[in-house]
């Protein structure tokens, strides 16, 4: 902020000692105006270098650079005459004011507008319309600058925030997976040596299986977060391997390794119907019974397969079921597919068990 | 099992209990454990004598870790096994050992008979899918065709092995496929097989491509 000053302030200065020699003939006193000239160099120079470190802003830097510009201000009529029309600083006084307003904001930015307009106005005989327009720009533009510096530091002090977050959040992560492969590691070896031990330890190698995958799917879901973005979208990986860990029955599901996103409603529906197609396998197959999920992402649409290996649907039987009125669990099914505009296929014979693929399209923006 | 005296067979894990558990296991089941490690390093240093045909390789070990191991493995015996033993679901690590070059992927929680089938089937050269492995595979696929094709070298499964590799992910064994699709066992096998070699060779192209873009290949 006060390096973008520094520049400004060696231009305004240049524009001020260009103007002074280029019309010293209107000053009454050349010599006193030559010798304000001066400490307007040396002022430039001693502040750039002050202002350069954090250390050296203190209120007595900045007291002093105000003071500075209102006598150079203040000297204007005693050096060039009353009837003077520019003053001796002339625009290098915007040095001073833009200090004020990166150092206090527009508080400070309009308390030195104040002091340098009100300066300007006193010490002229007559305000003519441009000197109007120059205290206006000044009283409007030194405030608007000050806020503006301060949006621009809160900005950067939250930028600074969230890129320590992410640091933290990816180490943390790292180390989560460090305890989760030695969990991980522990809870395999249970789940082994358990059904060899007999007896309590059959249990505890249904247990330790039974965790080590929730923990599995867990870590999996972990891996698939997004940050929460304006579009309310779900990872439908996610939110399967979430469904999978329920049980009965022992559902595996595999997803293709990045997040599948889709609007939340769609979301939602595509879990509830796989919800209720293993809630079958668990009422009609077995609590125990194994199930399979399968999601697939085809860019403009996404493949849902569930699967199990029970006694499968008699040919005929959901048909006829449907035709004496009674709209079983299938339906229901196959209605809430419809619903998002995709279709449902069953396939079932004895011999393989139950297979339902779901396609359903990707809803275009 | 006849044959399994010749199955030489190392067993790399940073996990002690984890290591013994794998290679009691092995050992009784009359395989030969020719050396065991403990992270990359070792496992690279003791392999070129130990000359296993099979190597049971924890992805989660100190550097190198198990993708790099597979990589060197494989560059300096192209006929070495590499079945990969994770504990965690690591998804993009396996997908790497894959395209590195291991042929077989169990989780741990694998009972000990399927520890030894997949042994013994790596060994004879088949590849041990599990259904997740398959449904990476499928992903990955999926996500090459719709990257920006540099040229026509992107790998493309064909009907018969996305149809075979998708009842794979649904859980099928292969002799339900062969059944399901009037297949030979052998045929279902050369197919799954297939889709990975696409992939590794795909992998060997892009790091080729890499390195003489980077001017690696001056020395």
């Amino acid at each position: 902020m006060f390096r973008a000053l520094a520049v400004l302030r060696i231009v305004l200065l240049a524009n001020t000692v260009g103007l002074t020699l280029y019309r010293l003939d209107n000053f009454t006193h050349p010599n006193a105006g030559l010798a304000l000239l001066a400490l307007m160099v040396v002022w430039t120079i001693v502040s750039i270098w002050a202002y350069d470190a954090p250390r050296r802003r203190v209120p007595v830097l900045l007291v002093a650079d105000l003071a500075i510009a209102f006598a150079t201000l203040l000297s204007s009529p005693f050096v060039k005459g009353d009837g003077f029309s520019a003053t001796v600083p002339g625009f290098w006084i915007a040095g001073a004011l833009m200090a004020w307003a990166i150092h206090w904001r527009w508080m400070g930015a309009l308390a030195a507008a104040t002091v340098l307009c009100a300066t300007d106005l006193l010490i002229r005989e007559e305000i003519s319309q441009t000197n109007y327009g120059h205290v206006f720009l000044l009283m409007i533009a030194g405030p608007i600058v000050g806020y503006m510096c301060g949006s621009l530091q809160r900005m950067a002090a939250e930028r600074d925030r969230a890129e320590r977050a992410a640091a933290i959040a990816e180490e943390r992560a790292r180390l989560a997976r460090a305890v989760h492969d030695g969990v991980l590691q522990v809870l395999a070896l249970v789940q082994r040596k358990g059904p060899e031990l007999g007896g309590e330890g059959v249990h505890l190698g249904e247990l330790a299986g039974e965790q080590e995958q929730a923990l599995r799917s867990l870590i999996r879901q972990q891996d698939t977060l997004q940050t929460p973005g304006e579009a309310p979208v779900e990872d439908l990986g996610g939110a399967l391997e979430r469904l999978g860990n329920r049980r009965p029955p022992v559902t595996s599901v595999v997803t293709p390794g990045a997040p599948v996103e889709l609007p939340q409603d769609v979301v939602g529906e595509l879990v509830a119907v796989v919800g209720a197609c293993l809630d079958n396998v668990a009422f009609h197959v077995g609590e125990d019974a194994p199930a399979w999920v399968l999601l697939e992402d085809l860019g403009d649409r996404v493949v849902v397969s569930v699967r199990d290996e029970g006694p499968g649907i008699a040919t005929g039987r959901l048909e006829s079921a449907a035709a004496s009125g009674r709209l079983g669990v299938s339906e229901s099914i196959r209605g809430r597919i419809r619903d998002l505009g995709g279709s449902a296929e069953l396939f079932s014979t004895p011999d393989t068990g139950t297979e339902w693929e779901f396609t359903v399209p990707r809803p275009t923006e | 099992m006849s044959g399994d005296e010749a199955i030489k067979v190392m067993v790399v894990d940073d996990h002690p209990m984890w290591r013994d558990a794998v290679e009691r296991d092995l050992i009784a089941a009359g395989l030969n454990v020719v050396a065991v490690a403990a992270n990359g390093v070792e496992a690279l240093a003791r392999f070129p004598a130990a000359k296993p045909q099979v190597l049971v390789l924890d992805l989660q070990i100190p550097a190198p870790n198990g993708v790099e191991v597979t990589a060197e493995v494989v560059r300096q015996d192209p006929s070495t096994r590499v079945l990969i033993l994770s504990a965690s679901g690591e998804q993009s690590d396996v997908l790497d050992a894959v395209k590195a070059g291991a042929t077989g992927y169990l989780v741990k929680s694998a009972s000990r008979e399927e520890l030894l089938d997949a042994v013994r089937r790596v060994a004879l050269g088949d590849t041990v899918f599990t259904p997740g492995l398959a449904g990476l595979v499928l992903g990955e696929y999926r996500r090459l065709l719709d990257e920006p094709a540099t040229d026509d070298g992107t790998p493309k499964l064909t009907e018969r092995e996305t149809e075979v590799l998708r009842l794979v992910a649904k859980g099928l064994s292969y002799k339900q496929i062969a059944d399901r699709l009037v297949l030979s066992h052998r045929t279902v096998q050369n197919h799954v097989q297939n889709t990975l070699r696409k992939l590794q060779l795909h992998n060997r192209v892009e790091l080729t491509r890499y390195a003489i873009e980077q001017g690696l290949d001056d020395e």
